[in-house]
């Protein structure tokens, strides 16, 4: 019976998932009313997550594990969800009939990566993987005007079946190796094997499962589109608590394998170096502001590489400090767009022009996020970069570095491009004012505190994330 | 000295002031002059090193401090900064456009400023360095004038692509220092080997050379100043190129001294392409924000090269080129400020004969132009001094080229004075009045301070030698 306390916060979101099953049979639709039962209820969510954060152990046959790196990753994930569901008072990229439903799959999604985060076990990963990932097939398609973006849906749905397709393969690969399914057992058996082509090629590839979920190149092909074609709410959940699980996994995953294998961190570095320089360079060209990020986003799932592959401890909880830099500098971006654009429409970067008169406070939000992205102190998107950078050096990976120190320059271009356009330009006919209401306010000072807090006292954090780093298996 | 981390803070209070901004901003950049003025009374010259601590951990498992400390070096540069500040705001008291915006950015800058000299911890420097950067962005784009976007797009990439070498570079360190510290100090201690040291020394120039406009990565800077606003030149040439020379002494030549040994003859011969470079392309300029661009390429090109000799001449007269080329710059940048805001033009054909119609104004204009020059009685004049006679000793075609250089500059700014001031009186801006008493204030104060410090040399450099002593018996 204690066991399942410690699988309390994934209970709380099988019952929230529950709650708006049942709410989604009804054929009347409250919008409003559907967004209080979906705030209280994804707060609570956090709030249980927090009480539940410094348990540990074992469940489900040793295949779930319950540790501080996990419950880390669970309360990103509890406040990712808190956070995006939080901006859907504007609800109108997805019809009104649809809201519960949409409300019920980001619970179930938060549920699958939830389990994600914990799973040890090979086949458990593939289980709480595809939980996460159809609920978000489902999720993308369902924005208004289906017949302009029916594209995003189908491309998605494609590219990530084949994705798993490609996991599944070299997990067989792995256990043909190893002869086991469990993490900790191979990890006995690893060192061992890690030169056989064999291991390689399974690893690899069952390391692009979770590369396609995390958008690194070259499995980035739907982000642009999917992250354009989905309402921006979804975009928001896409963009920042799937990151997150995507994250976990792969630290949990390459850690593992040990570095014992030059190819396999070759083939690391080289990952990492095409998705920084990749995603840099094609987000200058971009004109939305949404397929902008997506760009961004794979060349930050680069950066985050970078920490990931230096295969020391330093380098997981940098990886992980990264990961939360990430989670609040994307989410003060996004909140920007979602208000701005509040009738569900894609942002042009053109149409930002006056910001700093329609709302100085949204564009101060966003100048400090993008600042963050870029990597310019006193953000904590540079403290994130600086940390990640250190653990890389420490492994002597300096032309990494000075790579990824170039490509941060590059990045400044476009995230300037998009801060002139906030503050410089003006607009060619006015746009209507922004209304804000004053948890938005709250909300997005509160970002502020927390991106330059973090930034400049990163003494605790760094702390936890490197706690939470220890207690990987 | 922590009423100097006071001040900091101090500083962005005027962000929600709504129109006493320009009254409150210049009440705190008189204060931290004061203040300033205080430190550098305080400082005891004898015991020299580093005074007024402040020590605190900041980041335990990376070994980060909050360190904050005033030697001989820095000090001078404080000075500066508090001077430049307390001018600009003076110079921008007609700004009407976003008044609110630009004061608290120039704050910010500022502030950016005031702690890399104040640090010395690396990533204190770098986080610092990186905070006086952006603001510059903002600030050319929005109230510059001439090509003010590609200016401060090109400006902003070229710094930043600076710090893209630094940040490997103090890492790099970092790693090999083994101790997990960032202290300066602590790692100078540690000390690394020779091969460490060269790596390192040329990822902290070039980075930081990049702001200190080295030739040949100094076409940002002419572009940046003519596109700025009068008080961002002003700090911008007066005091944040001096963040690039102030990086490469404290960072690059205090943790690598053999790594400069190895690459002093490469430094010189850089910073003596700069001074005859920019000298050369000074005499074909006819915009003057242009003209005064290019002689900070070749002024800052003086700085370089008195590093590269490793004498204490050379740093000491460096280090003093640094404040009086600071307060020179100001001072040009200030005067032509003015011109343009009256005449809206700074092309020198158009102007001509101005000394007719506002003799003051273009007083101050030559009064910058003869220290830009070296003529005795300003405070250059001991610097480049300092600077060319340690430079013959140590590099004597290079010293002899550096002389030649200064000459040329010499020609274009005689040339420059006499096309615009001198000649036949210009009808066009006969009905401009000269400067009012209140707007000369901080022009006056400037060229007190040249001629303050040209009579009195001594009393900067005690500080600054308290400090290079030391420094370079330790090399």
């Amino acid at each position: 019976m204690m066991k399942w306390v410690l699988f309390t916060p994934e209970l709380y979101y099988v019952l929230m998932a529950l709650v708006f099953f049942c709410l989604s049979l009804r054929i009347k639709s409250e919008p409003r009313k559907l967004y209080g039962y979906a705030i209280v209820m994804s707060a609570l969510g956090l709030v249980v997550t927090l009480i539940f954060a410094c348990q540990e152990g074992m469940l489900f046959f040793d295949a779930y594990r319950v540790d501080l790196f996990s419950q880390v990753f669970k309360v990103l994930l509890a406040a990712g969800t808190f956070l995006v569901i939080f901006c859907c008072s504007e609800l109108k990229g997805i019809d009104e009939r649809q809201h519960a439903e949409f409300y019920f799959l980001v619970a179930i999604c938060t549920l699958g990566m939830m389990m994600l985060v914990s799973s040890v076990e090979l086949l458990t990963i593939y289980v709480s993987i595809e939980l996460s990932s159809y609920s978000l097939y489902l999720m993308v398609p369902m924005r208004r005007n289906t017949e302009m973006f029916a594209e995003t849906g189908v491309k998605y749905f494609m590219i990530g079946v084949t994705a798993s397709a490609f996991m599944l393969f070299g997990i067989s690969y792995i256990f043909g190796v190893t002869h086991t399914t469990y993490i900790v057992e191979m990890m006995k058996v690893m060192p061992g094997v890690i030169k056989e082509p064999a291991a390689i090629i399974g690893i690899i590839l069952a390391l692009s499962g979770f590369f396609f979920k995390q958008a690194l190149f070259p499995f980035h092909m739907w982000a642009p589109d999917v992250y354009q074609g989905s309402a921006n709410q979804v975009t928001a959940y896409i963009a920042t608590a799937s990151k997150m699980a995507a994250a976990a996994l792969v630290i949990r995953f390459v850690g593992f394998t040990g570095g014992g294998s030059p190819v396999f961190v070759n083939v690391l570095v080289a990952l990492s170096v095409l998705s920084m320089s990749f995603g840099n360079l094609v987000a200058i060209i971009q004109k939305d502001l949404k397929r902008l990020l997506a760009y961004s986003s794979i060349a930050h799932a680069g950066y985050m590489m970078v920490g990931i592959l230096s295969m020391s401890s330093r380098g997981y909880s940098t990886a992980i400090y990264y990961a939360i830099a990430y989670l609040v500098m994307n989410f003060a971006v996004f909140m920007v767009i979602m208000k701005i654009a509040d009738d569900g429409h894609n942002l042009q970067i053109k149409e930002l022009a006056g910001l700093h008169k329609r709302s100085p406070l949204l564009a101060l939000t966003l100048m400090l996020g993008l600042f963050g992205l870029a990597g310019i102190p006193p953000t904590v998107g540079f403290t994130g970069k600086f940390l990640v950078f250190a653990a890389a050096l420490e492994k002597g990976y300096l032309t990494l570095v000075v790579i990824g120190m170039i490509n941060a320059t590059i990045s400044l271009y476009y995230y300037l491009i998009v801060i002139k356009a906030a503050y410089l330009l003006e607009p060619v006919r006015p746009y209507p004012a922004i209304r804000l209401d004053g948890w938005t306010k709250a909300m997005s000072i509160g970002l502020m505190i927390l991106m330059v807090y973090l930034g400049l006292f990163p003494d605790q954090f760094v702390a936890l994330t490197e706690a939470a780093a220890r207690s990987l298996p | 000295m922590s009423t100097i981390v006071c001040l900091l803070v101090i500083m962005f209070i005027p962000d929600d002031r709504p129109k006493l901004v320009k009254q409150v901003s210049l009440f705190f950049s008189a204060v931290g002059l004061v203040l300033c003025l205080w430190l550098y009374h305080a400082y005891d010259v004898q015991k020299g090193g580093l005074q007024f601590v402040e020590r605190i951990l900041w980041v335990k498992s990376l070994g980060i401090y909050w360190f904050m400390a005033v030697d001989g070096i820095n000090l001078p540069m404080l000075l500066l900064t508090a001077v430049v500040l307390f001018t600009g705001v003076l110079t921008m008291w007609d700004l009407e456009l976003r008044v609110k915006e630009f004061f608290a950015l120039m704050f910010l800058l500022v502030a950016g400023v005031y702690g890399v000299f104040l640090s010395m911890d690396l990533f204190w420097i770098f986080v610092w360095y990186d905070v006086s950067l952006f603001p510059m962005y903002p600030l050319i784009a929005i109230w510059g004038g001439t090509r003010k976007e590609y200016g401060a797009m090109k400006l902003t990439l070229y710094l930043l692509a600076g710090s893209a070498l630094i940040l490997p570079g103090i890492l790099y360190l970092w790693v090999q220092g083994g101790a997990h510290t960032f202290d300066i100090f602590e790692l100078q201690r540690i000390g690394f080997s020779p091969l460490v040291q060269k790596v390192a020394f040329v990822m902290l120039y070039l980075g930081f050379g990049i702001l200190a406009a080295v030739w040949p990565f100094h076409t940002w800077s002419p572009v940046g100043h003519v596109a700025a606003p009068t008080a961002v030149s002003m700090i911008h040439a007066g005091v944040l190129m001096k963040l690039g020379a102030y990086g490469i002494l404290r960072l690059a030549m205090t943790l690598c001294p053999e790594g400069l040994a190895y690459w002093s003859d490469f430094v010189a011969l850089l910073a003596t392409v700069g001074i005859v470079y920019g000298a050369f392309v000074g005499l074909a300029q006819t915009d003057l924000k242009y003209v005064i661009g290019y002689s900070s390429v070749s002024h800052m090109g003086m700085v370089g090269l008195g590093l590269s000799t490793m004498t204490v001449n050379g740093i000491n007269g460096a280090v003093f080129q640094m404040f009086a080329h600071g307060v020179m710059t100001a001072l040009f940048f200030s005067s032509v400020g003015y011109i343009y805001d009256r005449t809206h033009t700074k092309m020198i054909p158009d102007l001509g004969g101005l000394s007719n119609t506002m003799p003051i104004a273009s007083a101050f204009f030559i009064v910058a132009a003869f220290a830009g020059i070296g003529v005795p009685c300003m405070a250059s004049f001991w610097a480049e001094l300092m600077v060319f006679v340690s430079a013959v000793k140590t590099f004597p075609v290079r010293g002899i080229f550096a002389v030649l250089g200064l000459v040329v500059s010499a020609l274009f700014m005689l040339r420059v004075v006499q096309k615009t001031f001198y000649g036949e009186r210009n009808e066009r801006w006969a009905h401009i009045p000269d400067v009012t008493l209140f707007m000369a204030t901080p022009r006056i104060i400037l060229v007190g301070i040249i001629i303050f410090f040209g009579f009195f040399p001594r009393i900067i450099l005690d500080v600054i030698q308290s400090a290079v002593v030391p420094f370079v018996a330790g090399l």
